[in-house]
């Protein structure tokens, strides 16, 4: 497992993420659920993917999975070649230490820091991150830095995790009903700070949402149900997030 | 079982380490407060019963002889109810086995009977009584103890310059030697003092004292005045050498005992309090939070149509099981430790039977103390429960609001690691409860320095007594005054190096209103063997006219270099005169007054005499000496210096070992109950950011980082601030032993203080390592689901 694995994009072509049966089981005897029910899947570089899906149809068990934040089952993950369904807790720390960067439903900043702090806290410990400036430039926030999360909108809070997650240059950006908690506006801004990172990052991005209306800004959409993947369409072309209306 | 009290029952489970941190700790402050007052209750019952029971006199006096028919005047003094007249002598004891000797005090049984006052307890063998002699001899058990000696037993005693051997008929112990030592000793030294008792016949032989008596008992009727019998006691002995009446509160065994009892009393307030208020503070923190956690339910119980009261009271059960707890633990330890206490005293204080009595007044006065403390320290968190609106109890908790700390809005703020500034702004959203976690770490920190401050002053004590002025290998003491010529006789001795001379008296010193009695202790100029030392430790050369006394006994006698002391002799010719105030010494143990000696032999008026000599010896002739010195005369007792000084050091150091245990583990629990807690706490409260941080790529050990990295800043403020207050707790409680008997000295060293640091930083650590292990159950995906 060398460090460059995580971070270089010399080959754009091989794929990003590769499951083969991947599947994830909760609990043992009559209580287990199949979470995921053996999936194979392939995401490559740049894609922007949307996964769509019935609640408990094991959307957010998919995406903690590629991201490093629990194990398969059984199957078999890769990414960029590298055995992350069979890491060990300290291999996928370092992974999404150096090649993820996660948004999740709830902001998750931390109250005691600035907004500035809260990216600064990813690029302390990245190898070649942004400056926290440039984040928040990047998600619309420059005039509000120096704002504790408690004196920011929802909206703006979960621009500051996007600047955060995206800051150390993230090979995969990870987003869990990113808008889940937002009204329609400030959701569409979220929306376009997303696309603008994959877009002039080459960001692989997922996100995950119960909004199919969102399903028009991705190249790819993954339909899941009862952890299977029952649909999967390719758009000719992004719709960009601001022409989007749900 | 109602609901309530299942849902109490599992909380109580998922928090039952928190709760047990708490419980320890109060159990600790329980368990000192129950030790201590119980070990008051239990010397004070046992003493006043035993000074009930074997009459314990309520005035004494020494005198130089009288004859017995003055015993019918004492009696008839208004307020005198029973009068005891007898020998007294010191003696020297050549032990079968022992080089060095022994000293000890011998005193007489009455002709007829047993002792009306301050009667013998029998321990073994049996109590001698009749006119006969027998060759027979009582002694006291300490001394018996430590030397192992059982009647039946022989040994051989000097009395009055002559040796004897005597048989051990039985081993007692008297009211008077409740505390068996020399006057004026702080610690017992029961391998080289003893007190003794053989029939008044024999004895008065021995001292040519026939028909008359040197020292008495008195007790008074209830209601006398003691003042007005001592002056009427003190006028009576005048023309017999009577050496000044002194009532129980100069009794050297009763002092002792009550300035011990002095400490407990200290002791049993002052550390219980601190370790309660600890406790409460963390109760407080924990129901705190409990019930923070808990919003959601306390509005959905509400909703339901619980009342108040019952919501109250569900939250006032978990301190009272935290309570329960920590009273039956402290109960359980302050006995335990109680009863090992006991033990300790009995190497210091000798009763027909110490027990330990567990004090009932003291337990429930516990429960309710504790009680209390808990009470208020769920108060505030059960009243917040109490008033919450089931409404807004709904509601998640709002995003707390934090602003840059203070260091930061100074400026500093660019040279800090972002994680520091969380830990920094965490600790200045808080500052109540950071303070308390400061404060009761220092006070876990403070409570370590009070047990070596002790030894390190009793070891400068007796390192400035043994080494800095007195530099003698033995004292010798004469029976009686003898010309100075007799130091030719000491100096032929065999091994013998240097001899000086010392001459004693015993007087009255008086300034104004205020008078002391003691004895002027006689010495050449420049003595090197005893050296009168000032505050800087530098010899005072004693003047050719003036007196040198203790800084303490100016204190008393209100008196400064230069002003007039009125000396007024007790002894021989009872002369009077008055000298200048020359200098002030520094000396530990009594008070005492120095002149040269040609300037007092030449105030008393009786020739040049000695009373006692300081002697260097050879190593090589150590034996011969002895040899000699048991056999020899005039000399009334022999004190080894080595020997004395050991005995110390031993006695001391199993008491001060079991202070520092007790001590230690108290400290220890304290600094990692506080510690352990605040680390819980802040995990529960922050769950979900450290989460956050773990998905994001931080390490364990850097989470980790976060959460302790608080609690060490805390520590590290609460050390030099632990290190202040345990400096003034030991400088508060030696004030409370400086007395005119006995001062020590407040010895404060590097040492003293990195044991402390070293305690509170290795409980700390310990203490964060646990709580640091439950970061390995986070739960990465489920925090990530929900609001908190
Ligand atoms: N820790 C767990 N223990 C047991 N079962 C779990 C656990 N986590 C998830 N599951 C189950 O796995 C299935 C998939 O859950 P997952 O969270 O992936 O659903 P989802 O598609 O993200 O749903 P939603 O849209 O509601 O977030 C569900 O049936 C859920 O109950
Ligand atoms: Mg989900």
């Amino acid at each position: 497992m060398a460090h460059a694995a995580f971070t270089s994009a010399e080959s754009d072509l091989a794929p990003v993420f590769q499951a083969r049966a991947l599947a994830k089981t909760y609990g043992e005897g009559d209580a287990m659920v199949r979470a995921l029910a053996g999936l194979d899947l392939e995401c490559r570089a740049g894609e922007l993917v949307v996964v769509l899906g019935a609640s408990g149809s094991g959307k957010s068990t998919l995406l903690n999975l590629l991201g490093g934040l629990d194990t398969p089952t059984s199957g078999s993950l890769f990414y960029r070649g590298w055995d992350l369904g069979g890491a060990d807790e300290a291999g996928l720390t370092r992974y999404r230490r150096e090649a993820v960067g996660f948004v999740f439903q709830f902001y998750n900043l931390i109250p005691s820091l600035t907004a500035r702090e809260n990216v600064a806290l990813i690029t302390e410990i990245a190898a070649d991150p942004m400056t926290p400036e440039e984040a928040l430039h990047m998600v619309g926030l420059g005039a509000r830095m120096d704002h504790f999360p408690a004196q920011l909108s929802g909206g703006e809070q979960q621009r500051v995790a996007i600047a955060r997650a995206i800051a150390k240059r993230p090979a995969v950006l990870m987003c869990d009903e990113p808008t889940g908690a937002l009204d329609v506006n400030t959701g569409k801004a979220v929306l376009e700070a997303i696309e603008r990172i994959n877009r002039e990052l080459g960001t692989l991005t997922l996100i995950i949402t119960h909004n199919s209306v969102m399903a028009e800004m991705a190249d790819r959409v993954l339909t899941l149900s009862d952890g299977h993947i029952t649909g999967e369409k390719h758009n000719l072309t992004r719709a960009a997030a601001s022409t989007l209306a749900w | 079982m109602s609901l309530l009290d299942l849902k109490l029952i599992r909380d109580l489970r998922a928090l039952k380490s928190q709760a047990a941190a708490v419980a320890i700790v109060m159990a600790c402050g329980l368990a000192m407060m129950i030790m201590t007052r119980s070990l008051i209750v239990s010397l004070e019952t046992t003493r006043d019963a035993y000074y009930r029971d074997n009459h314990f006199a309520q005035i004494f006096s020494r005198l130089k002889r009288a004859p017995n028919s003055v015993s019918a005047q004492l009696a008839a003094i208004p307020g005198v109810a029973t009068v005891q007249t007898g020998i007294a002598l010191s003696v020297t004891l050549d032990l079968p086995g022992v080089i060095e000797p022994a000293t000890g005090l011998i005193q007489s049984l009455p002709e007829q009977g047993e002792l009306t006052l301050n009667r013998l307890h029998l321990r073994a063998g049996r109590i001698l009584v009749g006119r006969e002699s027998t060759g027979e001899i009582l002694v006291g058990e300490a001394f018996a103890q430590a030397n192992q000696l059982k009647p039946g037993d022989e040994i051989a005693a000097v009395l009055y310059g002559r040796r004897q051997n005597f048989r051990i008929a039985g081993i007692v112990l008297s009211p008077e030697f409740i505390f068996e030592a020399p006057p004026g000793a702080a610690l017992p030294n029961n391998k080289t003092y003893g007190v003794f008792w053989m029939p008044y016949k024999e004895l008065a032989r021995a001292s040519n004292l026939d028909g008359a008596f040197n020292q008495l008992s008195l007790q008074l009727v209830p209601g006398a005045s003691e003042p007005a019998v001592i002056a009427a006691v003190d006028h009576i002995l005048r023309p017999y050498g009577g050496r000044g009446a002194y009532g129980r509160t100069s009794h050297p065994s009763h002092t002792r005992l009550r300035d011990e009892i002095n400490i407990l009393n200290g002791l049993s307030i002052g550390f219980p309090l601190v370790f309660l208020s600890v406790a409460a503070f963390m109760t407080n923190a924990v129901m705190g939070r409990q019930i923070t956690l808990q919003r959601e339910q306390i509005a959905i119980l509400k909703a339901f149509g619980f009342s108040n009261g019952e919501i109250g009271r569900h939250y006032l059960k978990f301190s009272i099981v935290i309570v329960a707890g920590g009273t039956a633990l402290g109960v359980l330890g302050g006995v335990f430790l109680g009863e090992r206490l006991v033990d300790m005293y009995h190497v210091f204080f000798r009763f027909p039977a110490l027990n330990f009595q567990l004090a009932s007044t003291v337990v429930v006065l516990a429960v309710l103390v504790s009680s209390i403390a808990a009470i208020i320290g769920v108060a505030g968190s059960v009243r917040a429960a109490v008033r919450l609106p089931p409404a807004e109890a709904m509601r998640p908790e709002p995003p707390s609001s934090y602003r840059p700390a203070l260091v930061e809005r100074l400026g500093f703020g660019r040279l800090f690691t972002v994680t520091f500034r969380m830990a920094l702004r965490n600790i200045e959203r808080r500052p109540v409860r950071a303070s308390l976690t400061v404060g009761a770490l220092a006070l876990a920190t403070g409570i370590l320095i009070v047990p070596n401050a002790f030894r390190d002053g009793i070891g400068y004590v007796l390192d400035y007594q043994w080494d800095l002025i007195q530099r003698q290998t033995v004292m010798v003491s004469l029976i009686e005054p003898s010309p100075a010529r007799t130091l030719a006789d000491f100096k032929a001795l065999p091994g013998v190096i240097l001899a000086e001379p010392v001459r004693g008296a015993a007087v009255e010193l008086r300034a104004g209103n205020q008078f002391r009695r003691l004895s002027i202790t006689g010495l050449p100029a420049q003595a090197e063997l005893f050296r009168v030392i000032d505050s800087s430790g530098r010899q005072i050369s004693l003047p050719p006219e003036g007196i040198v006394i203790s800084r303490k006994l100016a204190d008393v006698l209100g008196v400064k270099i230069g002003e007039i002391l009125f000396v007024r002799g007790l002894e021989g010719k009872r002369v009077e005169f008055s000298v200048p105030v020359a200098g002030l010494s520094e000396d530990f143990a009594g008070t005492a007054a120095y002149m040269e000696i040609g300037a007092l032999n030449r105030h008393l008026g009786e020739g040049d005499r000695i009373n006692a000599a300081y002697l260097t010896v050879g190593a090589g002739q150590w034996n011969e000496f002895l040899h000699a010195m048991k056999a020899s005369p005039r000399a009334g007792s022999v004190v080894v210096k080595n020997k004395i000084r050991q005995g110390f050091r031993e006695t001391t150091a199993q008491s001060i070992g079991l202070l520092q245990q007790i001590y230690l583990t108290f400290a220890a629990v304290v600094a990692f109950g506080i510690v352990y807690n605040s680390a819980r706490i802040s995990l529960s409260e922050r769950q979900r950011e450290l989460a956050t941080l773990r998905v994001i790529g931080f390490t364990r050990g850097e989470v980790a980082t976060v959460l302790v990295g608080e609690l060490m800043m805390l520590t590290l403020i609460a050390l030099p601030c632990g290190l202040l207050i345990g400096s003034g707790f030991a400088r508060v409680i030696l004030m409370t032993v400086n007395t005119e008997f006995v001062r020590l000295p407040l010895i404060l060293t590097a040492q003293n203080y990195a044991f402390a640091v070293l305690v509170v930083a290795v409980a700390s650590a310990i203490s964060a390592l646990l709580a640091c292990r439950r970061l390995d159950q986070l739960d990465l995906v489920g925090v990530l689901k929900a609001r908190d």
